[in-house]
């Protein structure tokens, strides 16, 4: 059964970034090359195949990437935070 | 509408899907071919390849040493000793990266010309109204193929979210904002049983069928069936829009392929997330050749679902 990684994408101000892209870099096994677009609350979910450790990273035109560990455990679902700078 | 003959339809994992209920899938006399040739399509301006398989891109720094190739490289390892670094550190977790050493991306910015335009960046609307980017080419006037994935969307865990997605708006050639052959939405999608009912990695391929005949005016690239030996001697080329990069920016690696498998191409070329459907090509003479439809990240190669004779005449058959 697979997990749900969701969160959000935020500016250096706090406030959400919509249209922001989200996409794993590394985790436990092969992942599909699709990337997620935040809403207009600045907020996405990726599917985590199986359990272990993922990076996702967030990206928005106007600023620096930012990537953040995740660890899945069991198919319980994991919320994270994107500060971009 | 140009019209060419059908094949075979695939059965099993391989059985052909449409999101029209009502489109009908029909045998017809079949006469296997082993390629389809590419088009370059109206004033493609297209730039000579180079040599060694690769496209002739400035700034592409050539072929690298694949990380598989490097790891090779290496002393042997002496299985009765333990790396000393798992005394301070412990063992080392196994990780799947996308770019591996270095990246070797460069951008594309004359995505007006052939062979660029054949490429086109992808706005997805999945069922639960999520958005998502990929990569789809050009294989006909009005299909584009791309990752099962890309229109199907399978064991999500989200809900509302599995199945068929909404819609898809294609921007062939796309640079950053400019659109040069502007946008067209599409909601005709194809894939197959083994991808649709089982989400098979394996059956990862699909198409959109688009409302026009915009392939004429951007060309096509051809797609082969090829056996393993030709497959392994031949160099990889990738072009897509990838998400790290400036938003809606068409980026471009190459490196020859490292392995295959009955149903996989495994290659080391630099890619990241918004590339899923990009084409796995081969050049033939000049010419521009489909191998497979790029669809993983991995630890030291990527992948993509090789183009065996089923997946040949699914394509056909969507082509036509």
């Amino acid at each position: 059964m697979p997990s749900v990684i969701s969160g959000i994408v935020r500016g250096p101000d706090g406030q959400p970034i919509p249209n922001a892209r989200v996409y794993f870099t590394s985790g436990p096994v092969p992942l599909p090359e699709i990337a997620a677009i935040t809403d207009d609350r600045g907020e996405f979910s990726l599917t985590a195949p199986v359990p272990g450790e993922y990076v996702i990273q967030g990206a928005a035109d106007e600023f620096t990437s930012r990537s953040s560990k995740v660890k899945v455990k069991g198919n319980a679902p994991v919320r994270v935070e994107l500060p971009l700078k | 509408m140009a019209t060419s003959k059908k094949l075979a339809v695939p059965k099993g994992g391989h059985a052909p899907l449409s999101s029209l209920s009502k489109e009908a899938t029909e045998a017809a006399s079949p006469k296997s071919t082993a390629s389809r040739p590419p088009a370059e399509g109206k004033s493609p301006k297209t730039k000579k390849s180079r040599k060694d398989g690769a496209e002739d891109v400035a700034g592409f720094k050539g072929l690298k040493e694949s990380a598989a190739k490097v790891e090779s490289l290496k002393a042997p390892n002496t299985s009765k000793l333990k790396d000393i670094g798992e005394a301070s550190f412990g063992k080392p977790k196994a990780k799947t990266e996308t770019v591996h050493g270095p990246d070797n991306r460069v951008r594309i910015t004359n995505t007006a010309d052939y062979p660029w335009r054949v490429h086109a960046s992808l706005l997805i609307t999945a069922a639960d109204n999520s958005n998502w980017i990929g990569t789809g080419w050009f294989i006909g006037p009005h299909t584009l193929i791309t990752a099962g994935h890309c229109v199907y969307i399978k064991n999500s865990g989200v809900p509302g979210r599995d199945g068929w997605v909404k819609s898809i708006d294609v921007m062939p050639g796309r640079n950053a904002s400019s659109l040069p052959y502007g946008k067209v939405t599409s909601k005709n999608f194809r894939t197959v049983a083994g991808w649709a009912n089982s989400g098979d990695e394996n059956f990862d391929y699909g198409a959109i069928i688009i409302p026009t005949e915009l392939g004429n005016t951007t060309g096509w690239f051809g797609f082969g069936v090829y056996s393993d030996a030709t497959l392994k001697a031949s160099v990889g080329n990738i072009s897509g829009y990838p998400g790290d990069k400036a938003s809606g920016t068409q980026w471009y690696d190459a490196h020859k392929i490292d392995s295959v498998n009955a149903r996989k191409v495994y290659y080391d070329i630099d890619t990241f997330g918004g590339q899923s459907g990009s084409a796995c090509y081969r050049i033939i003479n000049g010419a521009r050749y489909g191998i497979g439809i790029h669809a993983y990240g991995g630890a030291s190669t990527n992948s993509g679902t090789r183009i065996v004779t089923p997946v040949f005449q699914n394509m056909v058959n969507w082509k036509a």
